[in-house]
């Protein structure tokens, strides 16, 4: 194949996988044909193609951040909210069921809807607990700022303070719940408690008791009811310290940030810097040396990588991203 | 999580469309909703947002009328492939009865399916399933595009996916719909016998 028909087939092929969403794919087969050219082609000629793919690029670039912008997912039609709530349901008593949908439509994204949905929730005793601790975080989980989801958050726990609905244990536990949300948005607050003195006992058992559910969550959208799938149940981890076995060298703990946890899954930010566990990672391995640092406990245990990639854009490009499945001992 | 009611013998099964993203699911779907016009019982409903950031699901319900004497209906599910999707593609792979994995054919596309094929396997696990004993097909799509770019031979695709599972696979392009209705039927066929050994709905 001549020089001009090989970047004739590098560039149509890129232009298909364009079409066909495969977007790191065509952008790494322009940046090929670029290369190509400018090698290979006088810049007289080359230098008006090269102009035209670097175009190509950089749409591509943008089209390839919108695609991994954190952004909110749309609000859906009712009819859409219904079926997930009808269908990703797995309980069989209705109760349990309706959390099922509530928490469905968290994972989706359909805050408001949830937001009703555990509201009405609060009416049952049994569910009332975990249901105001969900729209607390459905606030910060679907404002665009913090400091709105703050306001409503808060407006709400003052509202909560003074139905009569809640027992002053459960609303010291809210409390200390929404506290704990705000802290992570970096702000402090001196919310007003149920009982002035009891609330300071009760926080303190609170924090002797972990891992409860009464703990802080850090980062999963979602709070998850005490029964149910026992592979959710989890305590919420903010990092997690890791130490490598290789032959007979003793090496230090790594830390590293959770980015997000669902579960016993933990999706971590691995820094290109470390090389020896970049290079030892692998989908399936097991990791029999593993902290896990909640703000109140800290966990030994061990962990199995689930998925190790590299990440390939966004403002973490280059990084790695590391799955984990937590086990404690 | 098939549902059995005994009293209308009505069986009502689950089957997930698995897969990298792109891999050509969704056209799956609409491949089926187009060409089985008498078998879809409502409207497909697809859950895109800006073209595809298939955050969402497909969902496409249909009747296959009487099979040796039950009412048989079936609801196929898309999940979103792209990787950070991973809590929403788990919840919808919940209670599945069914699945049918498409791999994309694009040669530059191998390691995806292989990393999805895996993440099938961790997540079934984590649902209490097992990847060998649920009823799973392979199919291998885009086999139209071969002309235009690189694409894997069956062979390759078999020896990266199926060497352990040995599961039937297809050939398919969900675009012109060759192997669509196959893959299909024949996961039906094995989901209905594996329910056939919990449920015993066929008389
Ligand atoms: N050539 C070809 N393209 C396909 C085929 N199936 C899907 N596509 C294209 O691949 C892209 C992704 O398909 P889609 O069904 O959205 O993938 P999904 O992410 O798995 O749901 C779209 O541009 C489709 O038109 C096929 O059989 N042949
Ligand atoms: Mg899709």
């Amino acid at each position: 194949m001549g020089i001009k028909e090989q970047i004739k087939t590098v560039l149509r092929e890129a232009e298909i996988y364009r079409t066909q969403g495969l977007f790191n794919e065509a952008m790494v087969k322009f940046k090929y044909a670029s290369e190509l050219i400018e090698k290979n082609v006088k810049p007289e000629n080359g230098r008006h193609l090269v102009n035209g793919i670097t175009k190509k690029v950089e749409l591509l670039k943008q089209t390839i951040s919108k695609y991994n912008d954190p952004e909110k997912p749309p609000e859906m039609p009712v009819e859409i909210q219904n079926l997930i709530r009808e269908k990703f349901s797995f309980s069989t008593d209705k109760e349990s069921a309706a959390l099922d949908g509530a928490i469905a439509l968290t994972k989706f994204g359909q805050f408001e809807r949830a937001i009703k949905e555990f509201k009405e929730l609060l009416k049952m005793e049994s569910f009332r607990l975990v249901a105001a601790k969900n729209i607390l975080r459905c606030y910060f989980a679907s404002s665009t700022s913090s400091s709105s989801a703050a306001e409503g958050a808060v407006f709400q726990y003052k509202e909560w303070l003074t139905l009569g609905l809640f027992t002053p244990g459960q609303l010291e536990k809210i409390r200390f719940f929404l506290e704990n949300l705000l802290r992570e948005k970096g702000i402090e607050s001196g919310l007003p408690a149920a009982k002035e003195e009891k609330a300071a006992i009760k926080m303190e058992v609170a924090a002797k008791k972990a891992p409860d559910k009464a703990m802080p969550a850090i980062k999963p959208l979602i709070e998850i009811p005490g029964s149910g799938e026992e592979e959710e149940e989890f305590l919420d981890v903010s990092s997690v310290g890791i130490i490598l076995e290789t032959g007979e060298k003793k090496n230090p703990e790594i830390i590293l940030d959770v980015s997000f946890q669902s579960g016993n899954m933990v999706c971590l930010i691995v820094p290109v810097r470390e090389k020896l566990l970049i290079e030892s990672m692998k989908a399936g391995l097991r990791l029999n040396n593993v902290q896990f640092y909640s703000p109140i406990a800290i966990l030994n245990g061990s962990g199995v990588v689930a998925a190790f990639t590299k990440i390939s854009s966004g403002p973490k490009m280059g990084n790695y991203s590391l799955d984990l499945k937590m086990f404690t001992n | 999580m098939a549902v059995f009611n005994i009293k209308n013998r009505e069986i009502e099964c689950k089957i997930v469309y698995y897969g990298p993203g792109r891999s050509g699911k969704t056209t799956n779907l609409e491949y089926i909703f187009k060409t089985y016009k008498k078998q879809v019982a409502d409207q497909m409903v697809t859950i895109d947002t800006e073209g595809d950031r298939t955050l969402f699901f497909d969902f496409l319900p249909m009747g296959l009328g009487k099979i040796k004497g039950c009412d048989v209906k079936v609801q196929l599910y898309t999940v979103p492939g792209q990787v950070q999707y991973s809590s929403t593609r788990k919840l919808v792979l919940k209670g599945a009865d069914g699945i049918v994995f498409v791999a994309d054919s694009f040669t530059i596309r191998r390691e995806k399916n292989m990393l999805s094929l895996k993440d099938l396997d961790q997540n079934l696990k984590e649902c209490g399933l097992n990847i060998f004993k649920i009823p799973l097909i392979l199919q291998y799509n885009k086999r139209d595009a071969g002309g235009s770019i690189p694409i894997m031979s069956i062979e390759m695709m078999q020896n990266d996916l199926n060497k352990q599972l040995k599961v039937p696979y297809f050939p398919a392009s969900a675009l012109t719909g060759e192997g669509v209705g196959g893959t299909l039927k024949e996961c039906m066929k094995l989901t209905l016998v594996h329910l056939q050994k919990e449920f015993k709905w066929a008389q």
